[in-house]
């Protein structure tokens, strides 16, 4: 007995030891960056003393490129650049946190239009106006497309420098749609009748996935379809909001129609969640960020690589705005950051260089003028297509502060729990004293 | 002991305690009666952030959720691991190998483990539950957007967690049973079961009160298991306490941190409520001795 | 009910070789009911982590494929991938790095408090456990949040020593708790000889009562090191990058899509491997202190 119990005790001991050997095997310690990622020329001064400069980005296949190039084009002369791998929500959550006190963890972040004019309106970020004259002509700044640059303007200055736009795509699985004799659909009703018939040839279950989460997505589909039907969130010269307009309720009873041929646990799915749908064969189209594309048509994650095509989004209810969100992304430098800024900007700078931006394509949408086109990738004339039909953004301080409190009320539309007349009145409201703290 | 030496020997851990538990505790307290961010001093509300949670229809759900997770995951554990205990307590050779896989799931960590079980109901990591049940029955389960499913997950994974606690400290109880009674039930004709209702758990209470106070304890503060499970939480009323106190406080920033520590508090309350027979026993005890 | 909390059971040695009442020397119907009962139990309890196993094995395409594929050939390029793109190592070794600190301060803090209110008697021993008890049952975010707030403002955050520091505060009132139970076992009487040989205090716990204790301390010590290596709310709160530790990590990439995710699950798995081989060395020491009072954190 006691020699079994021991030999057992070897036994497991032996397993674990294998187990660290297996993995330490595999050249514990060294860090590569990914394949996109481009060696550009990174050119700051030496600083003084060593420095860690802390990168809090998000991973995706559209943002690593440009993380990974800054990281590996820039990490010398007594500059560490450090990148920690975390998803949107945790990216989300951080930027708040490190912002919000007199010293933050982080020293270049990741921001997208959306939140610029929120983190600008309280000086959280730095304004880059500055630099970007200063290092315009040696990292080519000025061929950064002037649109997406202004999408990161608050009141005349610069926040970020962008990287990349993003624009909602649809990819559909065109062995699905020609077995049925379908065509991509242009309209939310088109969408519906697509999938009704994808439903009963019986072979998809939930023919549409669509990033519905209900702490987060959720919104963004409720921008997109009202942006689509023509109406803004809110009206900034009187400081009023839309949300109780007739085109409100009917952007969530647009939503909720599509309800049959979503999956039921769509509230809990972020866009990686839809990726997983799409991997599995569970849906026959989607619609997400440009950003997410790339990923799908890589025989690695899915053995329908090579079933995927991609179109624009499809309007709501007719008219030329499409069912969509333009989103920039950038790197900002935020205010309380300890590391010398300008040596900051030269690190984002090298990495949105010319050669940098090259490397992210079909991956990402680059900032850069002349940069994409029709045949950049396999989803890029359906992405442009898509740039040239969005709802114009709104680029207000209250935006995002009145997006992230009505995010739970839509989301208990969209489940049933309230009415879409409740809704419509109590996102209102919400909206309502959010914009009083701005008159 | 002598009085110095006494102090000599506890001031580190008081120091330790009192320094890096009070402290903070006390600016918990403070917040609480404040409007209040992080880095700042806030100002004074009185009373309000207290209003504000206790008339939080959000509020209620968490605590009823809680409070309801809690009795229904205590008694779980009690029969499960009494069960379990009585199973293993016949086991000779193979016990420790036993206990061993038993062990398992209670040294995990909590957030890891429920990320694991998460996966085996989630359709999109290949949900070997959901495709075992729908194999079976051909039902289609939504773990996590309906309420009840979802309960009945979280709750699993909460058992599954800290059943090899409550197994083990069973089991001792069960070894501490003298011989001797059972083998006069025996005599007087008992059977297994009667056995067991009117002997072996009479003469284990204590330990099963044990297993219920701690149960008691750490599942109303169940927080890890949540963030992986029941990504929905606020929409189908299942958040817990904790979460609330999470979601509040800290996750949208610090901008309901007063509100937030009014709950911290409230909770202490109620804890200390539910901890007060148990001081006051040790205190009469203390005095005896 | 309190003779339990108060009085220190002694710690019997369930996982150790008590002879059973009646061993299995012949095959009995309900030996094999319990038996079967107990396979699937163990099973059911061991199927997370098998699933989680299979699933970072299996190629990528295939990994989380939905109805799932149950024949592979298995790959641990997941591992490979997770260990060459991402500084997973560093939380690894941070986890365990403020794991050994906080162990270690926790023991050194604890024993003398510990073997003090074993033996001082009178009101003050008992109020102080009494006050153990409470911090012992408090909702961690009432002394984590201010925590978060001081430190930043301090410019202690996200260090491992801050993390370190704040779990053995958090553990203490266990500690203390376990090892009064264990010094309890002891009687008095060896620490009066001792003395009147002419140790000191001090001298009586460093070189009498410590090494007697050796497994009580050893109990202790894998407890608090298994609460610091699974402590999730805490690093959430009080970690940021540099002192990251992995239940942390694992949780900021459930978001995450092919081949990171699967790189998670590697994470989990890489992390479950060497806490279930711990699990079946240190049995009888787990089973020894979940038994001998008021333990789990």
């Amino acid at each position: 007995m006691r020699s079994s119990q021991q030999r057992r005790r070897m036994v497991t001991a032996l397993c674990a030891a294998a187990a660290v050997v297996v993995v330490a095997g595999c050249g514990a310690g060294s860090r590569t960056g990914a394949e996109t990622a481009a060696k550009v020329a990174c050119d700051f001064a030496k600083p003084a003393q060593a420095v860690d400069v802390d990168v809090l980005a998000y991973n995706s296949s559209a943002i690593d490129p440009f993380t990974n190039t800054m990281i590996k084009s820039c990490s010398k002369n007594d500059v560490t650049v450090k990148h920690e791998p975390i998803d949107f929500g945790g990216q989300v959550q951080k930027t708040t946190a490190t912002l919000a006190g007199e010293t933050g963890t982080y020293d270049v972040v990741e921001t997208y239009g959306f939140v610029i004019p929120k983190y600008a309106d309280k000086s959280k970020l730095r304004p880059l106006d500055d630099y970007f004259t200063k290092f315009s002509a040696e990292y080519g700044l000025d061929k950064i497309n002037k649109g997406m640059r202004e999408a990161m303007t608050y009141k005349g200055k610069l926040y970020a420098i962008p990287m990349q736009a993003q624009m909602l795509v649809m990819v559909y699985r065109k062995d699905v749609f020609d077995g049925l004799g379908l065509q991509p659909p242009k309209t939310f009703e088109d969408m519906r009748q697509a999938a009704k018939k994808i439903q009963d040839a019986g072979t998809i279950k939930y023919p549409i996935a669509l990033p519905l989460k209900a702490s987060a997505d959720i919104v963004t589909a409720f921008d997109a379809t009202l942006g689509s039907l023509g109406k803004n969130l809110t009206n900034p010269d009187d400081h009023t909001a839309n949300l109780d307009s007739p085109e409100s309720q009917k952007a969530l009873e647009q939503l909720i129609s599509l309800k049959p041929y979503l999956a039921p646990q769509v509230t809990t799915f972020d866009q990686p969640a839809v990726q997983q749908q799409l991997y599995n064969g569970g849906a026959a189209m989607a619609i997400m960020f440009s950003g997410r594309m790339n990923d799908l048509v890589q025989q690695s994650n899915s053995k329908f690589y090579d079933k995927f095509a991609f179109a624009a989004p499809p309007v709501v209810d007719g008219g030329d705005v499409r069912y969509n969100a333009l989103s920039v992304d950038g790197w900002s430098i935020p205010q309380n950051t300890q590391v010398d800024p300008e040596l900051l900007f030269e690190l984002i700078a090298a990495s949105v260089s010319e050669d940098a931006s090259k490397a992210a394509i079909p991956a990402a949408y680059p900032a850069r003028d002349g940069m994409v086109t029709a045949t950049s990738s396999p989803y890029a004339a359906a992405a442009i297509e898509s740039v040239n039909a969005a709802p114009p953004a709104e680029p207000y301080p209250w935006t995002s502060e009145i997006s992230n409190q009505i995010t739970p009320v839509i989301a208990s539309v969209f489940i049933g729990n309230v009415s879409v007349a409740d809704g419509t009145k109590q996102m209102q409201e919400i909206a309502k004293k959010v914009l009083a703290d701005y008159r | 002991m002598r009085r110095r030496e006494f102090a000599a020997l506890v001031w580190p851990s008081l120091l330790v305690m009192f320094g890096l538990l009070m402290v903070p505790l006390y600016r918990t307290a403070e917040w609480s009666f404040k409007d209040v961010d992080y880095g700042e001093s806030g100002t004074f509300v009185g009373l309000d952030n207290y209003q504000q949670a206790l008339t939080d229809e959000r509020f209620g759900r968490a605590v009823l959720f809680t409070v309801g997770l809690t009795v229904a995951v205590t008694a779980v554990l009690l029969v499960a691991g009494y069960l379990l205990a009585v199973m293993v307590n016949r086991l000779a050779r193979t016990r420790p190998l036993v206990l061993g896989i038993l062990l398992v799931s209670y040294v995990v960590p909590q957030v890891v483990g429920a990320s694991m079980f998460s996966w085996l109901f989630d359709d999109n990591f290949g949900g070997m539950v959901n495709y075992l049940i729908n194999s079976l029955t051909g039902l289609e389960i939504h773990w996590f957007t309906d309420p009840w499913p979802n309960r009945v997950m979280v709750g699993l994974n909460v058992v599954w967690h800290m059943l090899p606690f409550a197994m083990l400290v069973i089991l001792a109880g069960l070894q501490g049973v003298p011989e001797e009674i059972i083998e006069a039930a025996k005599i007087d004709g008992a059977s297994p079961l009667m056995r067991h209702v009117h002997v072996i758990i009479p003469s284990i209470r204590g330990v099963l009160g044990f297993v219920a106070v701690i149960g008691v304890m750490d599942v109303l503060r169940v927080f890890d298991q949540l963030i992986p499970l029941s990504p929905q939480a606020e929409q189908i009323g299942n958040e817990s306490i904790m979460l609330y106190i999470f979601n509040t406080a800290f996750r949208d920033g610090g901008q309901q941190l007063g509100v937030g520590s009014a709950i911290n508090i409230l909770m202490i309350v109620i804890i200390l409520l539910m901890l007060s027979p148990f001081i006051r026993d040790m205190a009469k005890e203390a005095r005896k001795s | 009910m309190t003779a339990t909390i108060t009085t220190p059971t002694s710690p019997v040695e369930v996982g150790a070789l008590r002879p059973p009442r009646r061993g299995p020397r012949k095959l009995s119907w309900s030996g094999v009911l319990i038996g079967a009962c107990l396979i699937i139990v163990c099973w059911m309890m061991l199927s997370p982590v098998l699933w989680t196993a299979m699933a970072v094995t299996k190629p990528t395409d295939v990994a989380f494929l939905n109805p799932p594929v149950f024949s592979y050939t298995p790959t641990f390029h997941a591992f490979v991938d997770l260990w060459e793109t991402t500084n997973f190592y560093v939380n690894l070794s941070n986890t365990v790095v403020i794991a050994v600190i906080s162990t270690a301060l926790a023991l050194l803090i604890g024993l003398p408090a510990a073997y003090a209110l074993s033996r001082f008697p009178g009101w003050v021993s008992v109020a102080l456990l009494i006050v153990a008890l409470v911090f012992r049952a408090l909702p961690r975010f009432a002394v984590v949040l201010p925590m978060y707030d001081i430190s930043r403002s301090l410019g202690i955050y996200d260090t491992k020593l801050t993390m370190a520091l704040a779990l053995v505060a958090i553990n203490q009132p266990f500690s203390i708790w376990l090892l009064r139970n264990f010094f309890a076992e002891i009687p008095k009487e060896v620490d009066e000889a001792a003395m009147l040989d002419g140790c000191s205090r001090i001298q009586v716990l460093w070189r009498i009562m410590v090494p007697m204790m050796r497994p009580g301390i050893i109990t202790a010590g894998l407890f608090i090191f298994l609460f610091a290596f699974q402590e999730y709310l805490t690093a959430a709160i009080l970690t940021d990058v540099d002192a990251r530790t992995v239940p942390v990590f694992i949780t900021t990439q459930l978001g995450q899509t092919l081949p990171m995710l699967q790189q998670a699950g590697a994470a989990a798995i890489i992390l479950t491997l060497p806490v279930i081989a711990f699990a079946f060395i240190a049995q009888k020491h787990l089973v020894k202190g979940l038994n001998a009072g008021s333990v789990k954190g």
